[in-house]
């Protein structure tokens, strides 16, 4: 249960703070995971909000899966797809010579996987609340599939996006289990922040570790005030949006 | 835009839709019934909005172009159409300008409608920077409409447009329906269980009961059915079409040509020429057998007997006919026993009430 299961704590010499490069890879970490979210989440939130085939019913529940998950059982199993011997390893290998695990390509994939509810379920919910009604009135204006959902869906869940967005973000900088199971502890490539201070405090170097931990803290508080201001403004827009029509 | 169905729809096992129609290419044809009578159904799967199952069979073609078949489905956004919701469904992120801009880039037709005449018909032109949440129900159709004329729809459809709306707020829409219905070529299909919306403003009429078509014809023929006033007590009443003749300034009446004979009615909002509907309940109209002198009562038709109602109330309702529309009265048996009144027979109506259809528009 420490990190000294991944390759040790690299103590090398560099002119930049390791905890500024932890900071660093956190939040391309992040960033590179949410922008993959957008691309794949969007299209199965929507999907799971509209479809009424059996197919929602095994799907959602599988999305909701890393909730309840323990981290460590979605990275063990990650690090034996990961592995060379599997076919995904080993196709991820010939594609690329190099392998997944412990590597920062390797984290994106665990980390848009674990955060995978946190984006999909706050815009399913938004998506949910499109009238098919509104679809229609769009459609008999003359308004094509594409054409719907980026001038009226999107806009109308405008604020839906920013909360899975932000959830997703914050909760891919918040990971620490996965990661310590398929990215290890690699200064410069997949040392992320919850790592970094992990090693803080089995080094007892607590005044780095407080550092970072009120930093952790105040920007997780500051991005759910951000989502839950937007949800009190949200909810009493479009009760006053359903009183007017 | 002729556009033709036939439909044979299943929706859980008690209810079948189960209609083939046509529906004219000029005017509105109203689809009228009861909730759970299939108008709406139909409507929506003319529009595209449903398109039934595989076991279905469901074949709509708008002249020679198919819109559904076995193996064809045009979906909503080809087949050209506008539909009036009745809750309006505009878009809540966008102002009334940005909602009638968003018909406008979307046109489905090169549409002659000057937007500036479309505004002035709606009364539009103060509505046009407001947001969605600051319109009244009233008004917010009066976009929603407007949204759909901007489309170039070839056929409009509405489904219970005034459904959502407050009843004060109702009869200040309905006029703005018949100025587009006096305005425009486009044909329109409405929606309504409202008879008095129907009488308002249908060309032709469709009466829809337990997913089948009970009627159909010219609404001002099948108004004055006695099928369908006997249900309805006191409320039974006919539409009749008149032109206005002229204006007496001195009485504030004006002369409206029924038929060739003449109703008095206060109508001086309108200019001589103009054709308008006047509603005539059926319990305000009596029969006499000759014609009466000295009368208060301006309004006296000569008709002829068509039928009577059979049933066995104490009231029976009367069909009347001059030329080519037709007058209900309603009269005791009593009186319909000692005058031994017979069909083909001439009489004469007195009509007690007149009331216009439709009051003009405060622009």
């Amino acid at each position: 249960m420490t990190a000294t299961a991944c390759p040790g704590p690299g103590r090398t010499s560099e002119v930049i703070d390791p905890d500024l490069v932890s900071l660093t890879i956190t939040l391309k970490l992040a960033a590179v995971t949410t922008f993959i979210l957008f691309l794949i989440g969007t299209p199965l939130a929507w999907w799971l909000a509209r479809t009424r085939h059996v197919a929602g019913f095994l799907v959602e529940p599988l999305v909701a899966l890393p909730i309840v998950l323990p981290p460590t059982v979605l990275g063990f199993y990650l690090l034996i797809l990961f592995s060379p011997n599997s076919g995904f390893g080993k196709a991820w290998a010939s594609l690329t010579g190099s392998t997944l695990a412990f590597t920062f390509e390797g984290l994106v994939i665990g980390s848009v996987i674990y955060s995978l509810p946190f984006y999909v379920q706050p815009l399913q919910v938004a998506f949910s609340g499109v009238k098919q009604d509104l679809l229609d009135a769009a459609a008999t204006l003359g308004a094509g599939p594409v054409d719907r959902f980026i001038n009226i869906v999107a806009p109308v869940c405008r604020s839906g996006f920013v909360v899975a967005g932000t959830l997703a973000f914050a909760h891919t900088v918040g990971e620490f289990g996965i990661v310590l199971m398929i990215g290890g502890n690699i200064s410069g490539e997949t040392r992320v922040l919850s790592i970094a201070l992990f090693d803080h405090v089995e080094t007892l170097e607590y005044g780095r570790a407080h550092l970072m931990a009120a930093g952790l803290l105040v920007f997780s508080f500051t991005l759910l005030l951000i989502v839950y201001t937007l949800n009190r403004w949200q909810t009493g827009r479009s009760s006053s949006l359903g009183s007017g029509s | 835009m002729e556009i033709s169905a036939d439909i044979h729809l299943t929706r859980h096992p008690d209810f079948v839709l189960d209609v083939e129609m046509t529906v004219q290419p000029q005017g509105i044809t109203a689809l009228y019934g009861s909730s759970g009578s299939g108008k709406s159904t139909l409507l929506r799967l003319l529009a595209g909005l449903e398109r039934g199952t595989r076991k279905d069979r469901i074949e709509i073609t708008s002249g020679k172009t198919v819109w559904q078949s076995e193996q064809i489905f045009v979906p909503p956004e080809r087949r050209g159409i506008g539909f009036v919701f009745q809750q309006q469904q505009l878009f809540p992120h966008l102002s009334v300008q940005g909602n009638l801009d968003f018909a406008l880039s979307r046109q489905h037709t090169e549409q002659n409608l000057e937007v500036n005449q479309v505004y002035d018909w709606l009364n539009l032109h103060s509505l046009l920077d407001k947001e969605i949440s600051q319109l009244s129900g009233g008004e917010a159709q009066r976009v929603a409409i407007a949204r759909v004329l901007l489309n170039g729809a070839k056929c409009i459809f509405m489904d219970e447009p005034l459904g959502s709306i407050d009843s004060p707020s109702r009869s200040r829409i309905l006029p703005y329906l018949d100025r587009l219905h006096r305005n425009l070529q486009i044909p329109m299909v409405y929606v309504s269980h409202s008879y008095e919306e129907i009488t308002y403003l249908a060309d032709h009429l469709f009466v829809l009961d337990n997913g089948k078509i009970t009627s159909q014809g010219s609404m001002l023929e099948l108004c004055s059915s006695i099928e369908l006033n006997s249900g309805e007590g006191d409320a039974a009443a006919v539409v009749i079409q008149c032109t206005v003749a002229k204006h007496d300034l001195d009485y504030r009446l004006s002369e409206l040509d029924f038929e060739g004979a003449n109703i008095f009615v206060n109508a001086e909002q309108y200019q001589v020429g103009d054709s308008l509907r006047v509603r005539i309940p059926a319990k305000d109209v009596s029969i006499t057998t000759t014609r009466p002198g000295n009368s208060s009562i301006l309004n006296i038709l000569e008709v002829q007997i068509v039928s009577f109602e059979e049933n066995s109330g104490p009231s029976v309702l009367v069909r009347l006919r001059r030329n080519k529309q037709f007058v209900l009265a309603r009269i005791t048996k009593k009186s319909l026993n000692l005058l031994d009144l017979q069909p083909g027979q001439t009489v004469y109506a007195q009509i007690k009430s007149v009331a216009l259809l439709m009051e003009s528009i405060d622009d």
